[in-house]
């Protein structure tokens, strides 16, 4: 008997429906083969089914059976595979009741399965919940243990599977598993501590106002300074000022999670912006993303969030270069051979330099040990189009003794919570700005929009046109700065882009 | 151990014998092996050349005797079977019987495939 169990495959973020058909043949020679495109992963899937179709009590059928995954020009990676397989065998050979076939359409099935008959954590669940919402009023059947993750996705019955055998007691009725219940997203979205508060940091006032800006606009940061002076720690800060993710984003951070499978079992949704610091050993293709069959990278993972990159210059330069195009479209596009995906890579990028080798160059007391040849070689390693990609740079300088003491350690300091409702506000009136763009805040804006968007005082922009002729702005950067300048006027509510917010944005462009 | 192994796989390639002749075909040799391997048996039905293999199993506690036919024995035995025919044009298959035997060498079941490569 020939059946057909409903899958999908998940190529990057996009989902593919996956006929997984099973035939069990009435004659030829008993074995088991897969079909269709399936990797060592899905190959192997053969055993698995076999051994856990057995140990959970069930008769293996000593028949020819073969698996089709169709479409068969569609590469098939992973153990996701293993359920709808086992489920067709046991269909088709007659050990599960014949009326479940008129409801198959409406079901998917998807899981790895150990030996024992027991389902395995899998990724890429909520992909399939979203999929399956699209088709309207389906079923899923998921591993128990990752099931929570398609609990956000409205409109879809998930239920959870513990085992093979509770399987099939729900569908011949023996013991029905209950459906888990659908959690409104923004019921999850809850405000965990950032590992620093702003308060925790002595002095860098201009630094903060500009973490402030960079939180509120989306827009690159690079902060350059001697060590010790507080860089890292104004990064690790950042998460804490970051308003919470909204419906939209956190599902769409939760998919790129999901199919990298870093969501930890039991986890339904990623609530918090997220942050990743990779370290400066990282190669372009953890940075960017890749594998013959390839994964999100680091930018991607740093999706709406922030992605800190600590000792700047101390990255490879290849990888530092392979940043220019997911800085600039918000997206990645990775082609290998197994085909080609895209990922999306919205983030802010936060980098923390120093201004030379020993670090101490331009400090108040200390001597600089670099030659001139050091120090520019030093600066040489990362590029002017990176730079030039970056709206705010910051110094963050030594902080005076005297600011250090723990005598004046509230006055009238600016904490997270102060700063959170001021990028919160900033955000709200991009928000209504963007409501009708696929987009979230100013740093996002193509110049299209700039120039639709952005309204300059005819003072501004005299202002905008001396400096950009002093300074010979690229195109880029002059379309940066007016992005700047709108985020510093909507953290003043002011709907015109005034000459200081303008003088502000032009303090924190690079001079070097 | 091994003597039993072989006397049930001698009787298992009698009972072979017995249900293909039932099947109407001519036993044209028996255990037909050079230094490749061994074909149990070379049997025809009307114009076309057989080449069975026998498994014999005893008791189906330690799997089934189909399981225990793989690719490469079935290799084996097409690389035999175009030594047998030596380059004529003829019409030939490979099949399987399948044979269980309980602990006292009687028939439990005998299954034959026909045409598995």
């Amino acid at each position: 008997m020939l059946v057909k169990i409903q899958s999908i495959a998940n190529v990057g973020l996009e989902t593919v429906p996956v006929d997984v058909e099973v035939d069990v043949a009435s004659k030829g020679f008993p074995g088991f083969t897969i079909v269709g495109l399936a990797s060592k992963a899905v190959e192997e899937a053969r055993e698995r089914v076999k051994t856990s179709i057995i140990n959970s009590g069930f008769d293996f059928p000593a028949k020819k059976i073969t698996v089709n995954l169709a479409p068969a020009d569609l590469p098939k990676d992973g153990a996701a595979y293993d359920l709808p397989i086992a489920v067709g065998v046991l269909l088709a050979s007659g050990q599960l009741p014949p009326s479940i076939l008129s409801n198959l359409t409406k079901m998917f099935f998807y899981g790895e399965l150990s030996l024992d008959g027991a389902l395995r954590p899998t990724k890429g669940i909520l992909l399939l919940g979203l999929f399956a919402q699209k088709k309207g009023n389906c079923q899923i059947f998921v591993p128990a243990k990752s099931a929570a993750e398609a609990t956000v996705v409205s409109a879809i019955k998930v239920i959870p599977i513990k085992s093979l055998i509770s399987l099939v007691d729900h569908l011949t009725g023996l013991k029905n598993i209950k459906a888990l219940k659908y959690i409104p997203v923004t019921d999850e979205l809850d405000i965990l501590p950032a590992e620093f508060d702003l308060a925790e940091i002595s002095g860098q006032e201009q630094a903060k106002r500009a973490l402030i800006i960079a939180a509120s606009g989306g827009h690159n940061l690079l902060m350059y300074g001697p060590p010790g002076t507080g860089k890292t720690m104004l990064a690790r800060a950042l998460p804490g000022i970051l308003p919470p993710l909204s419906t939209q984003e956190a599902l769409e951070v939760t998919r790129v999670y999901s199919i990298s499978g870093l969501l930890k079992p039991g986890l339904a949704l990623i609530k918090r912006r997220p942050f990743r610091a990779p370290h400066h050993g990282v190669s372009a293709a953890g940075l960017i993303g890749g594998g013959s069959n390839p994964l999100p990278g680091e930018v991607s993972l740093a999706h709406l969030g922030v992605l800190f990159m600590d000792e700047m210059p101390e990255f490879p330069r290849s990888v530092l270069e392979s940043l220019r195009q997911p800085i600039e479209d918000g997206v990645v596009e990775i082609v290998r051979v197994l085909g080609h995906v895209q990922y999306p890579a919205s983030f802010t990028l936060v980098a923390a330099i120093n201004p030379c080798p020993c670090g101490y160059l331009g400090h108040p007391r200390r001597e600089c040990k670099c030659s001139d040849k050091q120090i520019a070689k030093y600066h040489h390693r990362i590029s002017g189009p990176i730079l030039d990609r970056i709206d705010l740079h910051v110094c963050v300088s030594v902080v005076e003794i005297d600011k250090l003491a723990f005598v004046n350690i509230d006055q009238n300091k600016i904490t997270s919570k102060i700063a959170k409702n001021q990028v919160m506000k900033a955000r709200k009136i991009q928000e209504k700005r963007f409501k009708d763009l696929p987009i979230y805040t100013n740093s996002q804006m193509h110049n299209r929009e700039v120039k639709k968007l952005c309204f300059l005082t005819p003072e501004a922009e005299n202002f905008l046109k001396l400096a950009s002729q002093k300074y010979d702005f690229s195109a880029r950067s002059y379309f940066r700065l007016i992005k700047v300048a709108r985020t510093i006027a909507d953290l003043e509510n002011s709907p015109k882009i005034l000459v200081n917010h303008m003088a502000e944005a032009l303090q924190y462009k690079q001079m070097i | 151990m091994k003597s039993l192994n072989k006397k049930m796989g001698k009787l298992a390639e009698d009972l072979a014998c017995q249900e293909l002749i039932k099947k109407d075909y001519q036993i044209i040799k028996r255990n037909f092996q050079n230094r490749f391997g061994e074909v149990d048996i070379i049997a025809q039905d009307k114009k076309v050349l057989i080449f069975v293999e026998v498994k014999a199993k005893t008791g189906e506690n330690f799997g089934l005797p189909e399981e225990m036919i793989s690719k490469g024995k079935l290799a084996k035995i097409r690389h035999m079977a175009s030594i047998y025919t030596n380059g004529q044009e003829v019409q030939c298959r490979i099949d399987v019987v399948a044979v269980v035997l309980d602990m006292n060498g009687d028939l439990v079941r005998l299954t034959h495939y026909e045409n598995v490569y």
